[in-house]
């Protein structure tokens, strides 16, 4: 039997309709995502969204401004604008994450990539391991380490040939930015090896057949191919370092004086040493405020990947 | 040589091993100045200035006499009974919780999540997934003053119950993030497979998903759990009870009492301490074959 | 009963053109079904809205005479073979086979008796303790088979599962399936772009493309009265020749002009086609239905060709002609003795001929 067929109809009917049925909405979708939902509701917007109150207020940890604070508008503020250790605390944490977070680690992890690619396979892996069983320590006993090392007597000062001296007070900053590369090296070394490893080899050979010499290959060919991949890495390493409170803390409580006091370190001495739990929250804001712009910075810089992935 | 070291000459990276702040760094030198330096060797140097904390580590906790500065072996224990003496097991048990409770809590939870997310159509997802992602990197400073003040009022303080709550939500975002990219590669079509032979979505999720996609989850669960073992600050401010403080503040206290510093049993102590997350570590690699293929986590 | 009826089925992406548009489609119980066509005809989309994982948008579908649009496929008593098999990967094949069987309780003893009569029948008995990874395609898409078959559905679906095997598994593969259906005659419906497949396996082959229904009849009934050009051309190969051909009307009837002929057109069909204010038509024959013509006959519908090609295929010959500026196929029996460049009368079997209308394309006669 057959049938003959009209002509189909030119307008066809738009019925708003979602892509794909397979996702389908179910009452239990809600259902799995409701921990996660009431976790995530409760511990990170909720407790976001007091800070932006708190920064506001007087509020104390004890004392008569504990349970009866008040909004105090931008005191805090103002307060903030004319601390000088505020101004010296964003210096300082700038330093820490410019200085050894992303210049140390991803240059240290950068060669230690590089290296490894060449070098002889086991002592790649073993290598390798070193460096990440630094990074896995807990940070405490990393604390510990370089509190060690820099003291007076310690390992680095006889290395440098003046056993009595305490770096710890002479270059604090400098003991806790080692401190901090030696421990994070591990994270930008696995992240720039494999995107060593996805670097065409072809395009390197491409080079090498043009006359390149390895730092040119290096500089022009393979880092401009990895563009990405060490943005994601330093926003990444921005990210994790700027918020970083127990290596600081643990080695040095933020001295001597306030040397050492990046903003998380200054922020809890306000808050629960100072018993400034309104000026603490203020500080936290602002490091948060920091954080982002220089997150903007590198998606800026990301973007136009960004966009292809997408 | 083979070739490429060779060419690699051009680069004479020279690790200068004593620079000024005593940390080895690497310094570029005019070519021909000093032939022969291979990448083995500098890679050798290299590794040999990164393990020298780890081996002084080791070196102190093993020495009765131990000081800051690195001497030989003693070969005793007298360190890790002094460790113990200290409050070391008690501590670890304390980190054994909150690591073990807030693992589980977060695996679970963002299991669910990811599943849904990967799966299931969900209202502004776009948005959702991008806020996620944002939070990963959201600093837990800015949280812990407010966190506290609502514990307060509520009286969750000084309870490692509710710290290691904390400690899961701050694993969560980063771990929906990962699980929800090992689900989406699970195939659509397995789970089509198994609804038409009957199955309702939890035994397709319980039987199909969670197995295919366990690479990931052991992934996520063994980061939450490294992350939560060495927690310090957010216990520091929400559980002032000293018999609930886990490693990493049992060392701080050890390290900040009694005046001097007691490097030996300190250093054991840091090493009973790094033992169980190193072990992890090692087995873990074992089973991904070489380390961390994807290397991530928050840190601090 | 379970029969399937489609009544009215269109299925819309947002912001796209129709999936699958007014389908009206009726599955008799135990009919094996083949829903063939080009990629994105909408073959696809009918078999997961029959399957549940799509819901039409408009228009029901029933199946076993209850409306199912709503019923999701954990409860829809389908089996389904997918074209890339679905196998759990994790599973052994035994536990793959028993999956089903499990969720609905089945007694122990019963499965494993099952589990092993269906492998015994496949030939995949000494494969139950492997899993998926370690097997062939073609062993895989019979576990997918035995799955499916385990389930004692009402309907089987299937979606092209042969595409991914060889040339020669596939041929005995779709002997092996016709003869499982003729042990178990489930409802089936086969979906495939293979019209090979089609034309072999089933009882009736409905034709999609873009969205909608071309045509559904038994496979010869597609052969030899396509509904359309499209459907005229889908099958068959070598493909269908087409030239175009005029309609005169005069006082003796209808004529029709085409390539260097003139045919006058009698009976119904030159009744009809006196009614129709058609004169622009298209004239299609099957390469077997054109002939060599003995030299020098006239009145039949016989042409000069020149040979431009010859493809000995062993059991028949494929010969590509030039007739004026169309290119003719022709299928030959084996040995013809033709080479490039001869002259050769062709006669075309008017009794076969296929007219459409030029405009709408449908079938004429």
């Amino acid at each position: 039997m057959t049938t003959l067929r009209e002509a189909p109809p030119e307008e066809l009917e738009e019925i708003p309709e979602d892509r794909d049925d397979r996702e389908l909405v179910k009452a239990s979708t809600f259902l799995w995502l409701s921990p996660a939902g009431i976790l995530v509701m409760a511990l990170f917007v909720l407790p976001t969204l007091y800070a932006l109150y708190i920064g506001f207020t007087d509020m104390q940890l004890l004392g008569p401004h504990a349970q009866h604070f008040s909004f105090t508008g931008l005191a805090n503020i103002k307060q903030l604008i004319h601390d000088p250790v505020f101004w010296s605390s964003v210096k300082l944490t700038l330093i820490f994450v410019i200085g050894s977070g992303i210049i140390a680690q991803t240059v240290l992890g950068f060669a230690l990539a590089l290296l490894g690619q060449r070098a002889h396979f086991s002592l790649r892996a073993s290598v390798g391991s070193i460096v990440i069983l630094a990074w896995v320590l807990p940070e405490i006993a990393v604390a510990f380490i370089w509190y060690s090392f820099g003291q007076a007597g310690g390992t680095l000062s006889q290395l440098i040939g003046h056993p009595g001296d305490d770096l710890l007070s002479t270059v604090p900053l400098l003991i806790v930015c080692v401190a901090n590369a030696w421990r994070g090296t591990a994270f930008s070394m696995l992240i720039l090896s494999a995107g060593l490893r996805n670097v065409p080899q072809e395009v390197d050979e491409a080079a090498q057949l043009e006359g390149a010499s390895y730092w040119t290959r290096l500089f022009r060919v393979t880092i401009p191919i990895m563009r990405p991949t060490i943005m994601t890495n330093m926003l990444l390493i921005t990210i994790g370092t700027i918020s970083d409170f127990t290596l600081i803390y643990a080695m040095t409580q933020g001295g001597p004086g306030n040397e050492t006091a990046i903003l998380p370190v200054y922020m809890y001495i306000q808050a629960f040493q100072f018993n400034d739990l309104g000026y603490g929250t203020a500080i936290a804001l602002a490091l948060i405020v920091i954080g982002a712009l220089l997150s903007i910075v590198y998606v800026r810089q990301l973007r136009p990947e960004l966009r292809r992935v997408r | 040589m083979t070739s490429e070291q060779e060419q690699l000459e051009d680069l004479l990276v020279v690790t200068d091993s004593h620079g000024s702040d005593g940390e080895p760094r690497a310094r570029r030198i005019r070519p021909g100045v000093l032939p022969g330096i291979s990448v083995n060797f500098l890679l050798l140097v290299l590794g040999a200035a990164f393990l020298l904390p780890l081996i002084w580590l080791v070196d102190a906790s093993l020495n009765p006499h131990a000081s800051a500065a690195l001497s030989g072996p003693a070969w005793s224990i007298t360190n890790y009974r002094a460790a113990l003496a200290a409050g070391a097991g008690g501590a670890i048990k304390n980190s054994l919780y909150l690591a073990v409770v807030s693992t589980i809590v977060a695996t679970a939870v963002s299991t669910l999540a990811a599943f849904a997310l990967s799966r299931r159509r969900v209202p502004f997802k776009a948005s959702l997934l991008l806020v996620i992602l944002f939070l990963t990197g959201l600093p837990v400073t800015l949280l812990l003053i407010p966190i506290f003040e609502i514990f307060v009022h509520l009286g969750w303080v000084d309870s490692p119950f509710y710290t290691s709550l904390v400690l899961a939500a701050t694993s969560v975002p980063f771990a929906i993030w990962l699980l929800k990219n090992f689900i989406d590669q699970v195939p659509r079509e397995l789970e089509e497979a198994a609804a038409i032979e009957g199955a309702s979505e939890l035994r397709i999720l319980w039987r199909i998903v969670i197995p295919l996609a366990m690479p990931g989850i052991l992934v996520a669960s063994i980061l939450t759990f490294i992350n939560s073992w060495g927690a310090f600050l957010i216990p520091l401010v929400l559980d002032a009870n000293p018999n609930d403080q886990p490693g990493a503040l049992g060392i701080y206290q050890f390290m900040s009492a009694n005046g001097a510093v007691h490097f030996g049993p300190l250093a054991a102590y840091a090493i009973l301490f790094s033992a169980p997350v190193v072990v992890l570590y090692l087995i873990c690699s074992r089973w991904l074959n070489g380390g961390f293929a994807f290397a991530g986590g928050v840190k601090g | 009963m379970a029969n399937i009826v489609l009544d009215g089925v269109s299925k819309f992406f947002k912001g796209e053109k129709a999936a699958v548009y007014d389908l009206d489609l009726e599955v008799e119980d135990g009919e094996f079904v083949v829903v063939v066509g080009p990629s994105g005809c909408g073959k696809t989309t009918t078999l997961r809205m029959l399957a549940g994982f799509e819901t039409p948008t408009k228009g029901t579908i029933r199946i076993g005479g209850k409306v199912m649009n709503q019923v999701q496929p954990k409860d829809r008593d389908l089996a389904m073979v997918f074209q890339n098999y679905a196998l759990f990967p994790h599973m052994t094949i035994e536990k793959n086979l028993s999956f089903g069987m499990k969720i609905r309780r089945s007694p122990k003893n019963s499965i494993k008796k099952e589990v092993e009569e269906i492998a015994g029948m496949l030939g995949i008995s000494p494969l139950l303790g492997r899993k998926p990874g370690e097997l062939s395609g073609g062993e895989r898409q019979r576990v997918a088979l035995g799955r499916a078959l385990l389930r004692r559905p009402q309907v089987f679906l299937l979606d092209e599962p042969l595409s991914n095997l060889d040339a020669a598994l596939r041929a005995q593969m779709r002997v092996e399936l016709k003869r499982i259906h003729a042990q178990y005659p489930v409802t089936t419906i086969y979906v495939t772009h293979d019209q090979v497949e089609a034309m072999t396996m089933a009882d009736r082959v409905a034709l999609m493309q873009g969205g909608r229904l071309q045509q559904i009849a038994k496979p010869e009934t597609l052969y030899e009265q396509p509904t359309n050009i499209f459907a005229a051309s889908f099958v068959g190969t070598p493909k269908i020749n087409f030239f175009p051909g005029t309609l005169r009307r005069g006082d003796s009837g209808v004529e029709l002009d085409f390539l260097s002929c003139t045919q006058h057109l009698n009976g119904a069909l030159g009744a009809k086609l006196s009614q129709l204010p058609i004169n622009d038509v298209t004239v299609g024959f099957r390469p077997e239905d054109i002939r060599l013509a003995p030299r020098d006959v006239a009145g039949l519908a016989v042409v000069s060709a020149t040979v431009e090609l010859v493809e000995p295929l062993g059991s028949e010959t494929n010969v590509v002609a030039r007739v004026l500026d169309q290119v003719i196929t022709c299928k030959f029996p084996a040995r013809t003795g033709l080479s490039s460049g001869d002259v050769i009368q062709l006669e075309f079997d008017v009794l076969q001929m296929k007219l459409f209308d030029k405009e709408s394309t449908n079938h004429l006669n």
